[in-house]
């Protein structure tokens, strides 16, 4: 697959919750190519002394618009700074960069976990699961209501599902302003035991958020004998394979997170 | 829609009636472009956005014997203009470059720099041994790697230790023999006197300057190792004064490195007396920097009304 640096026009960048924004950009070369859980390496435009790029997830794409969309926490001084950046502005994209989620062939039944801002990498995973007709699960966990930024897509997605048994999303928040008060891990564990005892077990396990979140998880999934993914987000300069920053240690060693991931089956990571 | 496309499509510099080519200590450059080892691994992770064939050289990552696992994790912090790594020097090995990748850069026609690591006197020398049947043009012996306990810069900063390595390299090969010099020194043309006395063809100038970052409100350092490699347009003052230091003191040429981002870097790199210069950290920045960089020289010759690169070199007036 080829890799281009596609200078993006900056359509929207809005606050979407606490220390949440939404970009719009225009990149239709990355929008015609990005598949599920790849991520696009941005150069952040007027901040010269910053000189790294950072890694974005796609939370969404409209191919025909030649647009995508990337949902930013503010963490430190490069996402504070991209808060300021206005419509018109250009940035450029490399990208789409990375092996993105690649659920079994033949799934059937899948649970999708997303933690905070992780919810987003896993939204198109969603829609092509459903679009393919497989009874999708998903449960959000986030601070606070405020901070379930994706669920508003996703209800409407799974809404959307229902002829093929999606149910609503599962959510908690740990200050019990929506849903189950507490960590999403109980959710998981529950969604878990009601699909294995239901007899439509699920054979597809993809979760996104904070390390110590995915590691529960995966926890679960083996305990239930389910192939679980997780997508990795580590410290990255090059995104192109080159830098040997951002590596994961798994069962066969050191691997890239940017180009051998950001997605991993659970099972090869050392953790 | 037009900007776009040229973009993707210009993975070479743009033509030029102006003689780019250089001669780097027995290794003839069609320009004076390479990459600095580590940020480019063997290039083909490069090759949609650069025809690697397009410049001076491919400097491909540190290899050593066998594989190196490198260091733990985080191993990059960013600062301002810059940033700090420490790798550690990983990387699977002499047999895995010779097998996957030198063979690769032979049939898309690069010119190919291979920097060597080790972790002893004896390690360099078999893996050049290891070399001397593959399609290499040049060695580049890397005494100067921040990042590694044994070997590296331990090596690089004592003169007896920099005259008996180079010593060992130089008779395991006739090849071109570039040494990578470090920064972290008192004296850093003691040291480039030391290469060139033990048989070196050419110098590389600067590796990373040591350094650390701390996250203060975690009371930790941002690195597992504690210390890294500091580069990035920060450290081109420094580069620059060690480069013209070193043309003073040696007359093997020069491939100058630190912070090069752009085309009038580059020429301030040679005007210093690089021969030839290393594009790093900028790579990270900008996947196709070493060709707006080779790009940014054409514009300043033409403008300057420099028919032959050559022209350039140490060609500062103070």
């Amino acid at each position: 697959m080829t890799l281009v640096n596609e200078k993006a026009r900056i359509l929207a960048n809005a606050c979407v919750g606490p220390r949440l924004w939404l970009m719009e950009l225009e990149a239709p070369a990355i929008a015609a190519a990005v598949e599920p859980g790849q991520f696009v390496h941005m150069r952040v435009p007027l901040m010269p002394e910053r000189i790294l790029r950072r890694p974005f997830s796609i939370y969404a794409r409209d191919a025909q618009a030649g647009t995508v969309e990337v949902l930013y926490q503010v963490v430190g001084a490069g996402t504070d700074h991209m808060t300021t950046l206005g419509a018109e502005l250009k940035c450029e994209l490399m990208g789409p960069v990375g092996r993105g989620w690649q659920p079994p062939a033949a799934v059937s039944r899948a649970l999708l976990v997303g933690g905070g801002v992780g919810a987003a990498p896993l939204f198109m995973l969603a829609e092509e699961l459903v679009g393919a007709g497989v009874r999708t699960d998903v449960v959000l966990g986030a601070q606070t209501e405020a901070a379930l930024a994706c669920r508003g897509r996703y209800e409407e997605l799974l809404a959307a599902g229902a002829s093929c048994g999606c149910a609503g999303a599962r959510c908690a928040t740990d200050d019990g302003s929506f849903g189950r008060a507490g960590f999403c891990t109980s959710l998981v564990e529950e969604a878990l035991a009601e699909a294995a005892a239901s007899g439509e077990p699920y054979d597809y396990v993809a979760v996104c958020g904070p390390e110590p979140l995915m590691r529960i998880v995966a926890g679960m999934a083996k305990a239930s004998g389910v192939p679980c993914e997780v997508s990795m987000e580590k410290r990255m300069a090059c995104g192109i394979g080159a830098c040997l920053s951002c590596v994961v240690d798994t069962r066969a060693g050191k691997k890239r997170s940017c180009v051998d991931g950001p997605v991993f089956p659970a099972e090869e990571l050392m953790w | 829609m037009d900007e776009r496309n040229e973009q993707m499509a210009a993975r070479t510099p743009r033509a030029t009636s102006v003689s780019l080519a250089v001669n780097l200590g027995g290794l003839g450059m069609r320009n004076p472009v390479t990459t600095a080892s580590g940020t480019f691994a063997a290039g083909r992770e490069y090759h949609d956005f650069v025809d690697v064939a397009a410049l001076g050289a491919v400097t491909t990552k540190g290899v050593s014997l066998n594989g190196w696992e490198g260091n733990a994790s985080p191993r990059i912090a960013e600062v301002p203009s810059g940033m700090l790594n420490s790798i550690g020097l990983q990387n699977p090995g002499v047999a895995h470059l010779k097998e996957h990748e030198l063979p690769w850069l032979a049939e898309v026609g690069a010119t190919t720099i291979v920097n060597v690591s080790g972790h002893s006197f004896d390690e360099y020398v078999s893996v050049i041994e290891a070399l001397e049947d593959a399609p290499v043009d040049a060695y580049e012996v890397n005494i100067s790697c921040p990042n590694v306990d044994a070997g590296g810069m331990t090596m690089g900063c004592h003169v007896p230790s920099v005259e008996k390595v180079v010593s060992l390299c130089r008779a395991a090969t006739a090849r071109p023999l570039i040494v990578k010099l470090t920064p972290n020194v008192t004296d850093i043309t003691e040291i480039a006197r030391a290469a060139e006395a033990a048989g070196a063809d050419a110098i590389s100038l600067i590796n990373t300057l040591l350094g650390m970052a701390i996250d203060a409100r975690r009371r930790r350092p941002q690195l597992a190792r504690v210390v890294g490699g500091f580069s990035g347009p920060a450290v081109k003052p420094v580069a620059l004064r060690m480069v013209w230091q070193c043309h003073n003191a040696v007359k093997v040429p020069i491939l100058g490195m630190g912070g090069v981002t752009t085309g009038t870097d580059a020429v301030e790199f040679m005007l210093a007396g690089a021969t030839a210069v290393a594009v790093g950290t900028a790579n990270f920045m900008n996947p196709r920097a070493t060709v707006d960089v080779i790009d940014g020289i054409i514009d300043y010759c033409e403008e300057q009304g420099v028919s032959d690169v050559n022209e350039l070199i140490g060609a500062l007036q103070c």
